[in-house]
């Protein structure tokens, strides 16, 4: 094997239908800050942190990877990686939202004290410390993902052990201070939307939802790899399933999650908490609030729960659009109904931003993607993995 | 009914991987295969058609989980109705993480005890063992003598080019 099979040229067709996605997104955001700026600003935020959410998935997996000395996965980690490098794009728009449009938050405007902390809740929520907060989140994420891409493509050319234990180091660190961050960050970006509620369990929520549509991107990633590149001899059905494995086992996860913060507020029925339901069950939001349900776990459940659906790379494909759109519908019910309380509506600024979403996700990837060999060549457990057996 | 076998002792996981894939090609029937740890691809080698497993397990963790819905709606709203909390006797969101650990503790003995059975399993059984190797550093392809045109020498033959260290024929029924 050298580095020549496994450099990686994207056709010009598909860049150019990308590009053309992109714009359309652009255009979309540059008509709605003259039309329905509130709108826009929250479908960017939206877009954003999806995109964000994408990023960190792929950050997220290769850091379980290397601390779990996991080695199935190493000829797939380029792609991940990949994934990693559209960070810098969704902290663009985080900071877009932030810098220009903090009115967004409605305790911009003066905070709602009641309850049990208001003095630390006057603090949290206050729009210096809550900027620094989102610096300090995204730098941190940056330098790691800056870091641990370094190192791998080092070990492209220098080979040996030493970088993926100094990559094991930082993974480590990276998932204790993600794990805080992301669940700070959630709290902060998407839960402040309605300030006056609050739940606990929101950040791993959150966490669960993105790295589910993070999983669905790269089994999707993958097929596509698989079909149209080199990496075609080097995907093989073992690792598809086992990422359909993962699939299934975070659907449920989320599943979970979701259920454990309805339960536990219906349980409880105080009106602080409920009105937070009560706002996502009432007219055209109910079966938006179930679809949620359906896209996120019943139909990847069901889907995958026979074998050789998880080995099939038709199925992986259908299953991850599925938790894709499921993914974005989740993270409207989180975002838009602070704003449009009465009804829901998804018009052409939603789908604009969505096409903007696919276009700058794909270019953004196929740029990272085609800056090192598709596999680790050197990595020394690249043989284990091509010669995974389950 | 007795059974006359042919066992076919050999060193090395490949060389049973392939004299089990000889062995079908030649259309003799391959009882059992013996190993001391598991060894990859074996099942696709004997041609195994996939476990019905799965399906057993679905379908006790579909019993498992209706059974206990239904326990807790009669126990809360029919037999005894308890008002917990103002809500509706019969409140679904509750019954939620009971009924899902008593699916998942179906389903996972379940399958154990399905496996048990399947296999034959039961405490203090009796092994039974074509060669005492085989649970050390032996492996064994056990082949069924089905029919005349059988002939143990060819096929003592064919063993040995894959290296077989031993072969013998065995003899099993309801005497042995």
């Amino acid at each position: 094997m050298n580095a020549n099979d496994f450099s990686f040229e994207p056709k010009a067709k598909l860049t150019g239908r990308l590009q053309a996605l992109a714009g359309i997104g652009a255009a979309t955001m540059a008509a709605g800050l003259f039309f329905a700026p509130q709108r826009i600003w929250l479908n960017l935020l939206l877009t954003s942190y999806y995109l964000l959410g994408l990023a960190l998935a792929g950050m997220a997996w290769i850091a379980i990877q290397y601390v779990s000395g996991a080695h199935w996965s190493t000829a797939l980690r380029r792609v991940p990686e990949a994934m990693a490098g559209v960070l810098p794009l969704g902290a663009l728009g985080i900071i877009c939202v932030l810098a220009f449009r903090p009115s967004l938050y409605s305790w911009t405007g003066g905070v709602h004290v009641e309850g049990d902390a208001p003095g630390f809740k006057l603090m949290w929520l206050s729009l210096p410390f809550f900027r620094v907060r989102a610096v300090i989140y995204l730098l941190g994420w940056l330098g790691f993902a800056w870091a641990m891409l370094r190192t791998s493509r080092e070990q492209d050319s220098e080979g040996g052990f030493s970088h993926t234990r100094r990559n094991t180091s930082l993974a480590a660190l990276f998932l204790v201070f993600f794990g805080v961050t992301f669940w700070l960050a959630s709290f902060d970006w998407i839960m402040s939307l309605e300030p006056e509620w609050y739940s606990t369990i929101f950040g791993f929520y959150n966490f669960a939802g993105a790295f589910l549509s993070g999983l669905a991107m790269l089994a999707l990633l993958l097929v596509w790899l698989q079909r149209h590149s080199s990496m075609k001899s080097v995907i093989r059905e073992e690792h598809l399933h086992d990422v359909g494995k993962l699939l299934f086992a975070f659907s449920t996860f989320w599943a979970y999650l979701w259920f454990s913060q309805y339960m536990l507020i219906w349980y409880a029925n105080l009106p602080e908490e409920t009105v937070y339901y009560v706002r996502r069950l009432h007219g055209f939001w109910q079966p938006l609030f179930v679809l949620n349900l359906v896209l996120n776990w019943v139909v990847p459940f069901f889907t995958l729960l026979p074998r050789m659906n998880k080995q099939k790379a038709g199925i992986l494909v259908r299953v991850s659009i599925v938790l894709l759109a499921g993914r974005w519908l989740d993270l409207y019910l989180m975002i838009m109904p602070s704003f449009s309380g009465g009804k829901p509506r998804i018009g052409l600024w939603e789908i604009g931003l969505v096409a903007g979403l696919v276009g700058v996700f794909g270019l953004g990837f196929l740029r990272a993607l085609g800056r090192a060999p598709l596999v680790p060549l050197r990595d020394p457990y690249l043989a284990e993995s091509l010669h995974y057996h389950a | 009914m007795s059974k006359r076998l042919l066992v076919g002792v050999f060193e090395s996981e490949d060389d049973t991987l392939a004299a089990i894939r000889a062995s079908r090609q030649r259309g003799f029937k391959v009882v059992d295969v013996y190993a001391p740890y598991a060894v990859h691809g074996v099942e696709e080698a004997m041609g195994l058609s996939p476990s019905r497993l799965p399906w057993v397990v679905f379908a006790l963790g579909v019993l498992g989980g209706g059974l206990k819905v239904w326990f807790e709606f009669w126990t809360t709203a029919v037999d005894w109705p308890l008002n917990v909390g103002g809500k509706p006797f019969n409140s679904l969101p509750a019954f939620v993480p009971v009924t899902f650990e008593v699916m998942v503790l179906f389903a996972a003995v379940g399958a154990v005890l399905s496996f048990f059975f399947v296999c034959g399993l039961y405490p203090a059984k009796r092994t039974v063992l074509p060669v005492a190797g085989v649970t050390d550093n032996r492996f064994a392809v056990v082949l069924e003598e089905t029919d005349s045109t059988f002939e143990p020498a060819e096929v003592q033959k064919m063993f040995e080019n894959f290296h077989a260290v031993h072969v013998e024929e065995q003899i099993t029924g309801e005497a042995a």
